[in-house]
């Protein structure tokens, strides 16, 4: 099994960092970074290049693309300029991101996401918790004969479930279409 | 605790410059300068010059290496290049090719 790298706080790498393995960024790397491990980039951490990984967890600045196989996790002190893509994505509140942001690829079977080492305070990652029961949204009642002349197109039936399992890929966002038309309906208690 | 640690299977190709400790079992090729000390564990590919406060060889080495303190190549370490350092010690059983500087 690869082993765990680290690049320490005081280092710089200018250069490309590739290989097999999981590696802990808590310096400076000015270049791409390639491995098939998970990739954790510290608060202190600054990475000048692409970032390709398995789960890429993010708690420093990237300035460059961050391409998770399994998933990318921005921590609330995240700073990415650079697009995001994985299939599955997490944006922690307080992180900021600037670029696109794009779930796609064969979602693996979920696993606990890694929890960055301890960090001052011993805080928790954002992430490491139970990945959440997959809550199906209900479809909508069918549009009401009211003045609409043309009826609200029904949501699909396959209305994307907020599902962390995903069988294939994850659902691509479905936003039901509405008909001309149609407008809002006044909420009415039924009696 | 190590600062930096190059796991076997990571391979870096540029310049790694710093202030840590810098454990090598993958490979480093480019530039290796810390103010701190080296150590290129068996199995470790350095093709690199090395700066270091002290370099500790296990593995291969191919580049020159300069220390502040010492250069230590233990049995099994190969190193090809010259090195400059006040005090030096080759293992029996380890492999050297190049010049010797001991600042005297």
């Amino acid at each position: 099994m690869a082993a765990a790298s680290i690049i320490g706080p005081g280092t710089v790498v200018r250069g490309n960092v590739r290989g097999n393995g999981s590696l802990e960024v808590r310096g400076r790397v000015e270049g791409d970074i390639e491995v098939d491990g998970d990739v954790a980039l510290g608060e202190d951490a600054a990475v000048n290049g692409n970032v390709s990984g398995a789960q890429i967890i993010v708690a420093g600045q990237v300035a460059g693309d961050l391409r998770g196989s399994e998933a990318v996790m921005l921590e609330r002190g995240a700073r990415v300029v650079g697009d995001l893509s994985a299939p599955r994505i997490g944006i922690a509140e307080g992180a900021l991101v600037r670029g696109g942001v794009r779930t796609e690829g064969e979602a693996p079977a979920p696993r606990r996401a890694a929890v960055l080492p301890a960090r001052r305070g011993g805080e928790r990652s954002d992430f490491a918790r139970p990945a959440p029961k997959p809550i199906a949204v209900p479809a909508p009642k069918p549009a009401q004969p009211a003045p609409a002349a043309v009826a609200a197109k029904p949501a699909p039936a396959a209305a994307p479930a907020l599902a962390v399992e995903a069988s294939g890929g994850p659902p691509a966002p479905v936003v039901p279409a509405l008909g001309k038309g149609v407008r809002g309906k006044k909420k009415t208690k039924r009696s | 605790m190590a600062g930096t640690v190059i796991g076997d299977g990571l391979t870096i190709d540029g310049e790694v410059t710093g202030d840590d400790e810098v454990v090598v079992h993958g490979t480093v090729r480019g530039t290796l300068t810390t103010s701190e000390a080296v150590s290129v564990a068996a199995g470790g590919v350095v093709e690199a010059d090395v700066t270091a406060s002290s370099v500790s060889v296990a593995g291969h080495v191919t580049g020159n290496v300069t220390a502040q303190d010492r250069i230590d190549i233990q049995a099994g370490g190969r190193l090809v290049g010259d090195i400059k350092s006040a005090r030096f010690t080759i293992a029996d059983g380890a492999s050297f090719k190049g010049s010797v500087d001991m600042e005297v």
